[in-house]
């Protein structure tokens, strides 16, 4: 089956969110925060982007990846105590995007 | 099963990064300079700054300074409100003295450079103090050799000093400094000791080139009415009284003894070490922004060098891909196989990077004599940004070979 076109929208959000949240892996302000902190955040980073690969191709793993980055990465705020603007953006856009992923998930290829 | 998998992918990748060595080569070149540049500014902002802090944390916590000029580093100061200001006077530590409960010892000092002189060697530019007796109770600093001043040379003015290591060394190469005249200005001084050498300082408050003297021999050759002077008191408070405390009290005391106005603006300023921290807080947070969109720049390059290599490999071997898959090899076999080969490339990139900054802050270490060295947090920062822009750059061209059809793979050329 083909992409949707909305699925492509989710997709480029997410690789252009990739390109600006990738520099603050190692921005002064992360590696404030422990030792740890940047190898986490980094890891979660890549998963996101490896989702929107996933999401790229319409397979199901995609959107499995997908749901666990998000919660993640919202895991990770709280407990860094990161709670802006930027939190509520990415949490409300982050569940409107996982429901509609889940719309098209029983559509998408089981392979990986 | 998995791990067998695993294992062969990546031996695979590794074959194919040492048949094409000049490529690999060139690939990771952009992944060194990249996270050279970053680690290199990292480790020096955190060098400088441990030094900074070191420094300021000698000034003393619960030490507050009494001054005429606030510390103050916003762009804003303003200065025609203090410039009319009285300089601190030696009477007002008496009244100080007297009247505080909060403290448990304040002091004076005042400091200028000048020449000091022993037979034909002469030092230019030491800095001078003129010091009331309980110094050394505000000031943490050890001796060589030789002693502190008693009370009685201190309020006597005995012409005495004690010396920093570094005019120790100047003045007396192959001396012991203690018992021998000095000349300070002119004015002679007998050395009684010498301090310990502390080493280079960022904010210039070591005291390996300074000279310490009695406040009433000091008169002779510093003016302490002279703001060029810079006389200071110093408070310290008792150890279980907060520097609020002590300066709520030090500030209705001063009040006081200069006769001010009860709603009238003090003219006199209580500084804490913390003001000086807070405005290093705020340059390092640039520095260490400014090497943050440096390097960045120089890895976002570096990453695109590698998705590129990793497009000309899938191309390269597009055939064996399709080979390998019609033997059998799975989906997941191709993309380790490839994803291990990015990220070994740009791995391998941030071990040169990473060892390159250690071959520089150690080279650098020597040059301007100061603590920098790559941290165990820097290490595992520079591997971590390795490790993910490999991941980031050659997911997509792993993927791509990963869902490559065999038959169409092997017709390719």
């Amino acid at each position: 089956m083909m992409r949707p076109k909305i699925i492509t929208f989710i997709c480029i959000i997410g690789y252009l969110s990739v390109v600006f949240t990738f520099p603050q892996v190692f921005s002064p302000q992360i590696k404030k925060l422990g030792v740890f902190i940047p190898a986490i955040y980094g890891i979660l980073v890549a998963a996101n982007f490896i989702a929107c690969v996933g999401l790229w191709y319409f397979k199901q793993w995609g959107v499995q990846l997908y749901v666990i980055s998000v919660f993640a990465k919202l895991l990770f705020y709280i407990l860094s105590n990161q709670l802006g603007f930027g939190f509520y953006l990415n949490l409300a856009m982050s569940f409107i995007f996982i429901i509609i992923l889940l719309r098209f998930y029983p559509k998408m290829n089981q392979n990986l | 099963m998995l791990w067998v998998l695993f294992k062969e992918s990546l031996f695979f990748a590794w074959q194919s990064l040492i048949v094409n060595k000049l490529r690999s080569f060139l690939s990771l070149l952009g992944i060194t300079i990249g996270i050279f540049a970053i680690i290199l500014v990292f480790t020096i902002v955190d060098g400088l700054e441990s030094n900074i802090r070191g420094s300021i944390q000698s000034l003393g916590n619960n030490v507050v300074y009494i001054q005429k000029w606030p510390w103050d580093f916003g762009p804003d100061y303003p200065w025609w409100k203090y410039i009319n200001r009285p300089v601190p006077k030696y009477y007002e530590l008496d009244e100080l003295q007297k009247k505080c409960k909060s403290t448990e010892a304040i002091a004076y000092r005042m400091g200028k450079r000048r020449t000091i002189k022993y037979k034909s060697n002469s030092i230019q530019n030491a800095v001078v103090a003129g010091i009331s007796h309980e110094f050394y109770k505000i000031k943490n600093f050890d001796l060589t050799s030789g002693r502190y001043f008693t009370q009685n040379e201190t309020d006597a003015g005995y012409h005495l000093a004690l010396i920093g290591a570094s005019i120790a060394e100047g003045l007396f190469p192959n001396e012991d400094p203690i018992g021998k005249e000095i000349k300070i200005s002119g004015h002679k001084a007998v050395v009684i000791g010498v301090i310990k050498k502390e080493g280079e300082s960022l904010l210039g408050i070591s005291f390996d080139y300074q000279v310490i003297t009695p406040f009433n021999f000091a008169r002779y050759f510093l003016d302490p009415k002279s703001e060029n002077a810079d006389p200071i008191i110093y408070a310290k408070a008792k150890p279980n009284v907060s520097n609020a405390e002590m300066m709520s009290e030090l500030t209705g005391v001063l009040r006081g003894i200069r006769k001010l106005k009860p709603m009238g603006e003090p003219n006199f300023a209580l500084n804490e070490t913390s003001l000086i921290s807070k405005g290093f807080d705020g340059l390092f947070d640039i520095i260490g922004t400014a090497g943050w969109i440096i390097g960045g720049f120089s890895i976002l390059v570096g990453g695109f060098g590698i998705a590129n290599i990793m497009f000309v490999s899938v191309r390269e071997r597009t055939n064996l891909i399709g080979i390998q898959k019609s033997l059998g090899a799975k989906n997941f076999f191709i993309l380790v196989q490839f994803l291990g080969e990015s990220v070994m490339l740009s791995t391998i990139g941030g071990f040169f990077g990473l060892l390159l900054t250690y071959i520089i802050t150690a080279l650098g270490k020597d040059v301007i004599d100061m603590d920098i060295g790559l941290t165990s947090t820097n290490i595992i920062l520079g591997f971590t940004i390795s490790i993910l822009i490999g991941i980031i750059s050659g997911f997509i061209p792993a993927y791509s070979a990963s869902q490559l059809d065999p038959v169409e793979a092997i017709r390719s050329n």
